[in-house]
Parts: structure tokens; C-alpha cells; sequence
């Protein structure tokens, strides 16, 4: 009983945290640039890459190296996901087969 | 059996999802859109069919659905590696607009995200619900 109200609460927290760690982010505006040169430099020069598109631009040529590591960290959740999904689902037969 | 609306509208509105699809996955340098979209918008597609169908509409494009999955990240992997091969860096510059390996990286990450979104809905669908 006092677990659940624990868990209860726990969750809860974490909702609100969660929500007033998004709502920094609506406090944000176009004033507050990051100081870096790189900034200025994607936004005038992308064109160079072929691409209009500034986010494919950055995705994929100035930084592709990460998305690299994008791809391999879907790929491993998902080998994970199905790996780790398929062994809970045959214990729990096995367990429903012999209890 | 699902009843013959929704048998029909997932017919009829799967073409053009797929379509709309292969545009974003194309079109990703030049307007809104990329791999990661066109993927997942890709998907939804071949999920709708997987819902209202069931399995055996798909079976012989989902067989070996997982193998695209892995062929992806190795392909994306085996072009960044053509730039140590000639000399330079990962990800270096093989024309001098770089046009040409954004489609073609979009185009990767789209299969590949395409297979991934499929076989875990695959998954849950099969195993999920007990």
C-alpha cells in the first residue's frame, strides 16, 4: 500500500519535472543565439553543400558523423528491443506451459 | 476480419501514403523533409496495410524485412569508409557538391528506418497483445 503511494508520488514528480524542464524551452527566442562562428557560417554558406534545406545540410554533410551514430543507436534499440522482447516473451510461455 | 470500410480505405489511402513517402525521402535537400521522415511516413504505410489486412497481405515484402535493417547501417557505414579509402577523412566530400550522396544517404536512412519502424510494429502486433 505504501509502495504504491510511494510509486504514486514518484511518477508523479517525474511528470512535473519533466514538464518544467519542456517549458524552458518556450523561453527560448531567436534573440538568444548561441555564440559560436559555426552559427553564422551554417546559415550563410549551406548552399555550398547542394542542399536548400539547412537541416538536411547540417544532417548530412557538415555532421554526418553523427548521424551515423543516430542510425547505429535506432539499429541497436531495435536489435535490442526485439532480442531482450522475444526472451521475455518465451519465459513467460514457458512459465504459463510448467507453472 | 476487419469490416469492408476499413478493408477498403486502407487499400485506397496506402498508395498515396507511400508516395508522399518517397517524396520526402527524395526531396529532402531541396524542401522539408528527409531519410528519417520519408522512413517512418514509409512505414505507417505498410503498418496500415499490416492493420487493416493482417500478415499474409505483406508476407513476401516483410519476410526478410530485418535484413534490410542491418544493410542500412552497414551500407551508411561502407560510404563514410570510401572517403579513408581514397585518402582524407570519414565523410569527405566526393563531389564538389555533395548533392548527390545526400539523396543517396536518404535514401539508405530511409530503408533503413523503413525497416526497422516495420519489424518492431511486426513485433508488437505478433507478440504484444496477450
Amino acid at each position: 500500500m505504501i509502495e504504491s503511494v510511494f510509486k504514486r508520488i514518484l511518477t508523479a514528480s517525474l511528470v512535473i519535472a519533466i514538464c518544467i524542464a519542456l517549458l524552458q524551452g518556450m523561453s527560448l527566442s531567436y534573440e538568444d543565439k548561441a555564440e559560436s562562428p559555426m552559427f553564422e557560417y551554417y546559415l550563410e554558406n549551406h548552399e555550398e553543400t547542394g542542399a536548400v534545406n539547412l537541416v538536411e545540410a547540417i544532417l548530412l554533410d557538415y555532421r554526418a558523423y553523427d548521424t551515423f551514430g543516430e542510425v547505429l543507436v535506432l539499429y541497436i534499440s531495435i536489435a535490442g528491443i526485439i532480442i531482450l522482447g522475444k526472451e521475455i516473451v518465451e519465459g513467460k510461455e514457458e512459465e504459463a506451459a510448467d507453472p | 476480419m476487419k469490416s469492408l470500410i476499413v478493408r477498403t480505405f486502407g487499400r485506397a489511402l496506402a498508395p498515396f501514403i507511400l508516395m508522399y513517402g518517397i517524396y520526402l525521402m527524395l526531396f529532402g535537400p531541396v524542401s522539408p523533409g528527409g531519410g528519417f521522415q520519408g522512413g517512418v511516413v514509409l512505414a505507417s504505410a505498410v503498418v496500415l496495410i499490416l492493420v487493416t489486412h493482417g500478415k499474409e497481405r505483406v508476407r513476401r515484402l516483410i519476410e526478410n524485412i530485418e535484413w534490410f535493417d542491418s544493410f542500412g547501417a552497414f551500407v551508411f557505414l561502407l560510404f563514410g569508409s570510401i572517403g579513408i579509402l581514397i585518402g582524407g577523412s570519414f565523410f569527405v566530400n566526393l563531389t564538389p557538391y555533395s548533392m548527390t550522396s545526400l539523396v543517396f544517404l536518404d535514401v539508405i536512412i530511409a530503408m533503413k528506418v523503413f525497416a526497422g519502424i516495420v519489424v518492431l510494429s511486426i513485433f508488437f502486433f505478433e507478440r504484444g497483445v496477450e
